[in-house]
């Protein structure tokens, strides 16, 4: 399980360093208050401040390092640890260093950039420590891959049978296969968002979420089989269509485990970038109107 | 158009078979989407690739944007198709080939029997990276929008502010570069406009910004006494005074750290300058208070008597009040000696000492004020309503004669005698004159004038010199009155808030610091020393202790600079000066008040001008 190495790697050595860094922190901390409020201007809040900073860009080299396949500076894994702890150590030296005192301004946009990145890390870190096994458990040990084949051959072969049907039928099945929507955009992905259609016999499309109209459909057909083979064959889609069904959902499910797994890195990295730019702006916009 | 499509598949028993379809519609479509016309699958198949269209009788071939295929072994995006040409994709090949009568285009289509199934799912968009979320280009947003906002802009709108161009106060501009609000008086004062005090970039506020506006606040020390010393320049304004901070009580530094920095260790750097060291308030911490006193000498000036008011700092436990007063506070607040006029009930201390509306001082003690309503100035029992005026003791000689020469000349007198005054216990004693009038007037008011200045008039209070001079306008020198207003006048304490000092309220609060009941002389100084405040105050928080910074009773900023020159090496006491002039001679008596004034001096004697608090 890489979620469990990855908080107790090594006896979660990274863990007591966090916690020994934000308690050194809280004790720098009220030692400020003689002579001015805490802010980021006292001896104290410089402190906190270039350790916030450095440990921003350090946070930041992560991005570097698991893409250095041959360096031997640590482990990936032990430099997930302690950016995971170190980053939420993180947010208390900085809130820390800002002395809580916030307003419309570059410094206050640099603190809420950090936050929205560690906040998004957060969140990443729990996807990574509960999706995967949703997302193996969906796909019963199988590859995303085999669901679409499965139903690419689900496909032919309704329309194979369908084509055997009465026009409407084979209309209805026909529609339902090419208006079939599977992800798309964002929000389709994240909330398994269904625009499926089908043609209904009378030229109209209708909404065909989930397939369950389309088989409803072809279901009320059956009573009215006139023909034994006709029969058949309308069992036969309604099975096609059913397992069809189940594998949409399968599909579906699969992409939205699939988006949130990796949505916030969609924020975390780009954020990121800004708040680095942010920082250094901080920091010299300091220094101009000391 | 109407196209026949032929997929050429191999059958089971390995012979190739033909499937015909029919198709009927505007434009052929080709892509991996199950709503193409012609399904393909496979790696680069878009779920939308290609449209196969008829213009005019010529078929032609469109690529969705950014798509491409093969045509006859070349990439194309369009093209004419021709019978014979072999479109190429994912190693599906589509052969163009002669239409049979009825149809505008016929194709021969010739599926990759190895692409799988699985290819099935480029027909869909099932990672965010097929959306519009892109890392990199919200990186670049990013960017640009906080170079944007938090730079340029900024650095525009100062540049314009910097030309003198105003800006829209809903322009973001430099203002976005605050570390925090400003004081209000501060924002009020300066707007948005950051250069008012931040003059250069890279540099911090200097004093001239604050000085600015702040002409009348002195330094701590004037450059003079600065010299003295090996302290070098005195810090930055804003040093103490932090700006863009909250809350902003903090903008006056209360803090003892840099007070101690300098004064805790006066042996170095203060040079000539000898001050006790000061580490906080507490018995150790703090020396004991050394009040400003008032002191009187009297000195030969040109033809009068003069006397000069000398501020002294002495020792709190040798401090001697000068004022020239007698006075019994212990007599005045004994019901069994003293009641007030009027309701007859003992006296508070508030019937004389008055707070002035700082909280601090008090009203000067005055004749007129606090002590003419117990202690007339009548000098006849048999004429009760007249008064001697108080503080022109030539007035009084004048008034005298002038009263006296009436009484004798009146010429429906009877017997004119003059009352002596009536003790308990003894007789009215009359004296009688028989002389010419003016004469007997002149030597009772000779007779009363010597009581007065010597046994019951003026002497009550004052002190009186008898220079025995011939004449009787030089002959009493009333000695003036005179308190500090203030013993520590660069110093804050505020009364009021004293007033209540847990149960103890009125003249109880006001007699647990000043021991008034057992002063019997008004030299008593009854200036409390530290040892009293401490048993309320301390430096640290603790415990039943009021804390209280060194800016809780002095100023950094002295309010009149001279006043510290009193502590400087060489001492140079304060100097005022009253003259007493001879006012008796005729020739001084056209000497109006101007032109004594001109002259730094004042007239004699107003007994009771000023009080201290």
């Amino acid at each position: 399980m890489i979620h469990r190495n990855l908080l107790s790697y090594r006896g979660a050595r990274y863990l007591w360093w966090s916690l020994g860094l934000i308690i050194a922190s809280c004790a720098l901390y009220v030692t400020q208050g003689d002579s001015q409020p805490p802010n980021g201007g006292t001896w104290q809040g410089y402190v906190l401040g270039t350790v916030g900073a450095l440990l921003i860009v350090w946070l930041t080299m992560l991005g570097v390092r698991k893409r250095r396949y041959s360096s031997t500076t640590g482990t990936v894994q032990g430099w997930t640890s302690a950016h995971v702890y170190l980053g939420s150590a993180l947010i208390v030296i900085a809130t820390l260093h800002s002395g809580i005192q916030v307003g419309w301004n570059l410094h206050t946009l640099a603190y809420v950039l950090m936050c929205v990145v560690i906040l998004s890390g957060f969140f990443g870190l729990y996807t990574y420590m509960s999706y995967p096994q949703l997302i193996s458990k969906n796909r019963e040990g199988g590859a995303r891959a085999e669901l679409f084949a499965e139903l690419f051959e689900l496909d032919r072969n309704a329309r194979s049978v369908a084509s055997r049907c009465a026009p409407d039928v084979a209309i209805s099945v026909d529609s339902s296969i090419e208006r079939t929507t599977l992800g798309g955009g964002m929000y389709s992905q994240l909330f398994s968002r269904d625009d499926s259609y089908f043609v209904r016999g009378e030229g109209k499309p209708v909404r065909n979420t989930d397939q369950q109209r389309v088989i409803d459909f072809v279901g009320a057909r059956l009573p009215r089989a006139a023909k034994g083979a006709e029969a058949a064959n309308l069992q036969q889609l309604i099975v096609l269509l059913c397992r069809r069904q189940a594998v949409l959902r399968r599909i579906r499910r699969d992409i939205r485990l699939y988006g949130w797994l990796k949505i916030w890195l969609y924020f975390h990295v780009p954020i990121t970038i800004a708040l680095l730019v942010a920082l250094v702006l901080h920091i010299v916009v300091t220094f101009f109107y000391w | 158009m109407d196209a026949l499509l032929r997929e050429l598949r191999e059958g089971p028993d390995g012979i190739a078979e033909y499937y015909d379809t029919e198709i009927s519609s505007k434009a052929l479509s080709i892509g991996s989407a199950a709503d193409r016309n012609i399904q393909l699958l496979g790696r680069g198949i878009a779920p939308e690739h290609a449209v196969i269209v008829l213009a005019g009788s010529q078929l032609m071939l469109e690529c969705r944007r950014g798509e491409v295929v093969r045509l006859n072994g070349r990439k194309k995006a369009t093209a004419r198709l021709n019978v014979g040409d072999v479109i190429e994709l994912a190693g599906h090949r589509l052969r163009i080939a002669q239409p049979p009568p009825g149809f505008n285009a016929a194709i021969e289509l010739q599926p990759n029997d190895r692409i799988d199934a699985s290819a099935f799912e480029s027909a869909f968009r099932t990672d965010l990276s097929q959306t519009w979320l892109g890392k990199r280009a919200m990186a670049w947003t990013g960017v640009v929008l906080v170079l944007l906002f938090g730079l340029m802009l900024p650095f525009f709108v100062m540049k314009l502010h910097h030309a003198g161009t105003a800006t829209p106060s809903w322009v973001p501009g430099d203002k976005f570069w605050n570390t925090g609000p400003l004081h209000q008086v501060h924002q009020q004062a300066t707007g948005d406009r950051c250069e008012t005090c931040h003059q250069k970039l890279f540099q911090r506020v200097q004093d001239a910004a604050c000085t600015e506006c702040h002409r009348t606040t002195h330094d701590h020390i004037m450059p003079a006494r600065l010299a003295l010393t090996e302290l070098g320049p005195t810090p930055r304004c804003a040093t103490c005074h932090r700006e863009h901070n909250e809350p902003q009580t903090f903008l006056v530094n209360s803090g003892d750290g840099m007070c101690v920095a300098c004064h805790g260790d006066p042996e170095h750097g203060f040079g000539e300058i000898k001050l006790d060291r000061v580490l906080g308030f507490g018995l150790q911490r703090h020396p004991e208070f050394k009040p400003h006193l008032l002191v009187s000498t009297t000195a030969p000036a040109g033809s009068g008597l003069t006397y000069e008011w000398k501020t002294l700092v002495a020792e709190l436990d040798q401090a001697k009040e000068q004022s020239n007063l007698k006075f019994s506070h212990q007599q005045h607040l004994d019901p069994d000696q003293v009641l007030r006029r009027g309701d007859s009930k003992p006296m508070n201390c508030a019937d004389c000492h008055r707070l002035e509306p700082d909280g601090e001082h008090f009203a000067p003690i005055r004749m007129e004020g606090q002590c003419s309503s117990c202690h007339e100035l009548t000098f006849d029992p048999g004429a009760p309503d007249r008064q001697l005026p108080h503080g022109k003791p030539r007035e009084v000689v004048l008034t005298l004669q002038d009263y006296f020469t009436r009484k004798f000349s009146d010429p429906n007198a009877g017997k004119v005698t003059r009352e002596r005054r009536r003790l308990p216990g003894h007789e009215e004693e009359e004296e009688t004159c028989t002389g010419a009038p003016f004469d007997c007037a002149m030597r009772s008011a000779r007779k009363e004038i010597e009581s007065q200045f010597t046994r019951r008039g003026c002497i009550g209070c004052h002190a009186v010199i008898d220079t025995q001079a011939p004449n009787v306008f030089d002959r009493f020198q009333v000695i003036p009155i005179k308190f500090a207003r203030d013993y520590f006048p660069s110093n804050r304490f505020d009364h009021r808030s004293h007033q209540i000092q847990g149960k103890l309220t009125g003249d109880d609060a006001c007699l647990s610091c000043h021991a008034a009941k057992k002063s019997e002389d008004a030299s008593d100084l009854m200036v409390p020393g530290i040892t009293k405040c401490t048993e309320c105050h301390g430096d640290k928080a603790a415990a039943e202790r009021v804390t209280v910074q060194c800016v809780s009773c002095h100023e950094y900023h002295p309010r009149d600079p001279s006043l510290r020159d009193i502590f400087s090496s060489s001492p140079s006491p304060r100097i005022t000066t009253q003259l007493i002039p001879k006012a008796a001679r005729p020739q001084e008596r056209g000497l109006g008040n101007s032109a004594a004034e001109r002259m730094g001096e004042t007239k004699p004697a107003p007994a009771g001008e000023l009080a201290g608090s």
